[in-house]
């Protein structure tokens, strides 16, 4: 049972690692969501026995490796996510789908703000409010899914 | 409906104070530092530089997989291309290679005159650098930095530091190779800066970039300096890196200010990123070649200097010791 859900994980988290290197540029490169986030996100919540907040570091340092930026930052930021996420995992199970959205939508915020905080560490211009743009497409990404019958967790869809 | 009950009944069912290990607390904590102490090693020392190359270099067939749909895409267009618009293209590229080719035999003559005006003139020899074409594989990912990755690495000599060129102007440099890419930092970016010259004058400044607009800024000039707007900059290569007189930026913009003592001026980069797909690398000639080089040229100079100061008569007896130049060549610093 574990390690057929194990399997599923690591699958789930190679596809969106895919998707993370698919050549964007221009629009769609701004509006991109965070694909790898969004996955870990969703492990975070459905089995959080074997996705924990070692397992978003180490993703956190392979999107570091595919954006060449500084080892560490994204690791940094997926940690910080993916320890709110597992602090509440108890109650985002039983929230219902509105409150779950809103949830899952602050904790990708959290994510973009503890980059920023460390990018500008290191000496980054601010991007503007256009730089939370991932944020809000990526939630709809979430919300399609649920849609099409991902399975999150939302009581009012269980009931 | 039942089974997705039944499938939370079992989520809830898993016992949560046995095998659960460290709180989530203290693995924030711990992998936090842990996150820092990278990020510090990442950039003050240079420990993490092979062990970054050579996990990009396994990662390599994911990007080849990821890259796939684009290619695949680019290369059925490129069949269903119609005839028409090959013919097209064909006359284009003929009667653009066409004036390229006239441009080039002139070219030719000026390269032959300079060398022979710098030859009576004893200067040294104006460098030769050679390049790499290379193909932009993707732009950069993160949204904080200007780069684009190009697929050419290590594997075929690429270095940190070469410039990196196309059809219009300079576009960026070189600032980390792996096996079989390297990652090259725009001019727009705002960590690179670039030694240029105004065309007009001959006016030298350095631009930096801007970082959120495709911009470059020519900062600490006064008020007064002479730029106007249409001012074409291009480098003036005494860094170096980027080969003298190519395009780098148009200037755009000019803003004086009462109360500053700089004047602001915005330039818009000449060569254009998101429309070519080819760039040149051009890489630095080695410093350990160049020093011999000039010193053979020295000593050559030298050696006719002699032979001019003497007289005619003293000239005709010399002959024979001129012969045994290559052994003097041998060993320049004897001679200066």
């Amino acid at each position: 049972m574990h390690s057929s859900k194990l399997k599923s994980i690591y699958l789930s988290l190679i596809l969106a690692y895919l998707c993370l290197l698919l050549p964007w540029s221009g629009l769609a490169l701004k509006l991109r969501p965070d694909f790898v986030l969004l996955v870990i996100i969703f492990w975070l919540i459905r089995a959080p026995n074997l996705c924990n907040v070692g397992t978003a570091w180490c993703v956190g340092l392979f999107v570091d490796l595919a954006t060449g930026g500084t080892f560490g930052q994204y690791a940094m930021a997926y940690t910080v996510t993916a320890f709110f996420a597992v602090v509440y995992q108890r109650r985002l199970v039983l929230f219902n789908g509105t409150q779950q959205v809103f949830y899952v939508f602050l904790l990708l915020i959290i994510s973009q703000i503890t980059l920023l905080i460390l990018k500008t560490f290191s000496g980054a211009e601010a991007l503007g409010w256009s730089y939370l743009l991932p944020s809000i497409t990526g939630i709809l990404l979430w919300q399609i899914a649920v849609l099409f019958g991902l399975n999150t967790g939302g009581r009012s869809r269980g009931v | 409906m039942m089974h997705g009950f039944n499938h939370k009944l079992e989520q809830q069912q898993t016992p949560a104070f046995f095998a659960r290990g460290p709180s989530s607390f203290a693995r924030l904590v711990f992998f936090s530092a842990l996150s820092l102490a990278l990020m510090a090693t990442d950039s003050r020392l240079q420990y993490l530089i092979s062990l970054r190359q050579n996990l990009v270099a396994i990662l390599h067939p994911l990007q080849v997989v990821a890259n796939l749909p684009t290619k695949l895409y680019r290369d059925t267009s490129e069949y269903f291309s119609t005839h028409h618009y090959l013919l097209d293209e064909n006359e284009q590229l003929k009667q653009q290679a066409l004036e390229q080719s006239i441009q080039l035999q002139r070219l030719n003559t000026l390269a032959l005159e300079n060398e022979h005006l710098r030859h009576l003139l004893k200067v040294n020899k104006a460098l030769v650098q050679n390049s790499v074409l290379g193909e932009i594989a993707h732009v950069g990912r993160d949204p904080f930095t200007k780069k684009i990755i190009v697929n050419r690495g290590e594997s075929h000599q690429i270095l940190t530091g070469e410039a990196v060129v196309d059809a219009t102007g300079v576009i960026g440099q070189v600032t980390r190779t792996y096996p079989l890419s390297s990652e090259v930092t725009l001019i727009t970016d705002k960590s690179l800066a670039i030694p240029i010259q105004v065309e007009r004058n001959g006016l030298r400044a350095i631009a930096f970039g801007h970082g959120r607009d495709n911009t470059l800024d020519l900062p600490y000039l006064p008020t007064n300096v002479d730029i106007r707007r249409g001012d074409k900059l291009v480098t003036s290569g005494i860094d170096g890196i980027y080969p003298a007189g190519l395009a780098v930026a148009t200037v755009s913009q000019i803003e004086i200010t009462p109360d500053s003592p700089f004047a602001r001026i915005i330039c818009v980069p000449t060569g254009g990123v998101e429309n070519h797909r080819q760039v040149l690398l051009v890489s630095i000639p080695k410093v350990d070649v160049l020093p011999k080089e000039e010193n053979k040229d020295l000593s050559a100079t030298k050696e006719q200097t002699k032979i001019d100061a003497k007289s005619p008569s003293q000239n005709a007896v010399e002959k024979t010791p001129t012969n045994q130049q290559p052994n003097n060549m041998s060993k320049p610093n004897a001679l200066q």
